[in-house]
């Protein structure tokens, strides 16, 4: 069964980047130009927050994306097996 | 990808609105940003520059996550250490330090783009500007200069020098890619790194800043001053532990190309202090 990267919890994403920056080193790159996972922060409601929402280009799915989800610190990402139908 | 045996600098004239990438062949030896920094406030001092500057791990390894900023208030010369975004936007910008000189005629907005600069009134949507995923946005607005609406600087040193030289703000953005030859002995010490997590702070709950999971909060204000060494190699007090051992230092510092040695290490304080002298001349 195919497994995907999906980002279950992206209300606790702390902006730190790993998960990009993990995506990019498996494709021996470091810098975050054409990125298979970009972070976009705005501002919270709150002045003392931060919102960052979470965008995934399906091909990261290529990737070892166990061990994208393991980096995150604050377990924003699920590995998700699909069921063919 | 972007030579790391040179030191990079884009100079940013407010007054005249000109734009300049120097390279400095031998500059290589002010290791970290604070040293880098200082050394370019001694060689533009005439020119009252404000200096964005990052050391040779910012961008590469985890927890090394803070900016230098060195500045001259009023005779004093000060450093701060702002975290968040920053220091990786610079380093994929391609550029070691940033040099923000003279005074705009109208508050402006800088736009950054690597090393292609645009002066912008401030009725622009500062929001607008940079590309989305890979920008900071140092904004200033209620008297405090915020990047990315949270982070900041201890003290008012930055407001005041933003106000003298007329910055309404300025964004960031890099898109350039490195690729150290050795890339698997950079990933093994990059995962080692992200492992040993010895940090004088708590996983928290904020915002945190790029390449470090810690969300500690206590980076929110950055901070002032503080050891020279561990300014120079991580710039955050909370990781100071990480990079202690020399030997993991130099291990980074080789796996990127960098051929720093011991001497250079140990003759940094003396260096520094050498050059503080000098600019108070």
């Amino acid at each position: 069964m195919p497994k995907t990267l999906e980002a279950t919890q992206p209300d606790q994403c702390n902006g730190c980047e790993l998960c990009s920056l993990e995506a990019q080193r498996q494709l021996k790159k470091v810098g975050l130009e054409e990125s298979l996972i970009r972070i976009f922060r705005k501002k919270g409601e709150d002045p003392q927050t931060v919102d960052n929402s979470i965008e995934i280009d399906p091909r990261v799915n290529m990737l070892n994306i166990e061990k994208i989800s393991e980096i995150c610190p604050k377990s924003v990402f699920e590995v998700v097996e699909k069921t063919e139908e | 990808m972007p030579d790391l045996s040179t030191k990079r600098v884009l100079k940013i004239d407010l007054n005249k609105k000109e734009v300049e990438m120097k390279t400095f062949v031998d500059l290589n030896k002010y290791l970290g940003g604070v040293g880098l920094g200082l050394k370019l406030m001694e060689i533009y001092h005439n020119e009252n520059p404000l200096i964005f500057a990052i050391g040779p791990l910012n961008g590469f390894f985890p927890f090394v996550s803070k900016t230098a900023i060195v500045l001259d208030d009023a005779g004093s010369l000060e450093d701060l250490y702002l975290g968040g975004s920053i220091s990786l936007r610079l380093r994929f910008a391609g550029i070691d330090a940033l040099v923000i000189t003279g005074k705009a005629d109208n508050k402006t907005i800088l736009d950054i783009q690597n090393t292609q600069v645009s002066f912008l009134t401030e009725t622009v949507d500062i929001q607008s500007l940079g590309l989305p995923g890979k920008r900071s946005v140092i904004n200033y607005e209620k008297n405090k200069v915020l990047l990315d609406d949270y982070f900041t600087t201890p003290e008012n040193y930055l407001e005041k020098t933003f106000t003298e030289k007329n910055l309404q703000g300025l964004v960031i953005t890099g898109t350039e890619i490195y690729k150290p030859d050795n890339f698997e002995m950079y990933q093994k010490l990059y995962s080692e790194m992200l492992e040993k997590a010895d940090l004088s702070v708590e996983k928290g709950i904020y915002p945190s800043c790029s390449n470090c999971p810690m969300g500690c909060g206590k980076s929110r204000v950055g901070e002032i001053s503080g050891n020279v060494l561990v300014n120079s190699l991580v710039a955050c007090q909370f990781a100071d532990k990480m990079y202690t051992d020399i030997g993991i230092v130099f291990s980074c510092l080789n796996v990127l190309g960098y051929s720093y040695t011991h001497e250079d290490i140990e003759n940094l304080p003396k260096l520094i202090e050498e050059t503080i002298r000098k600019i108070s001349l």
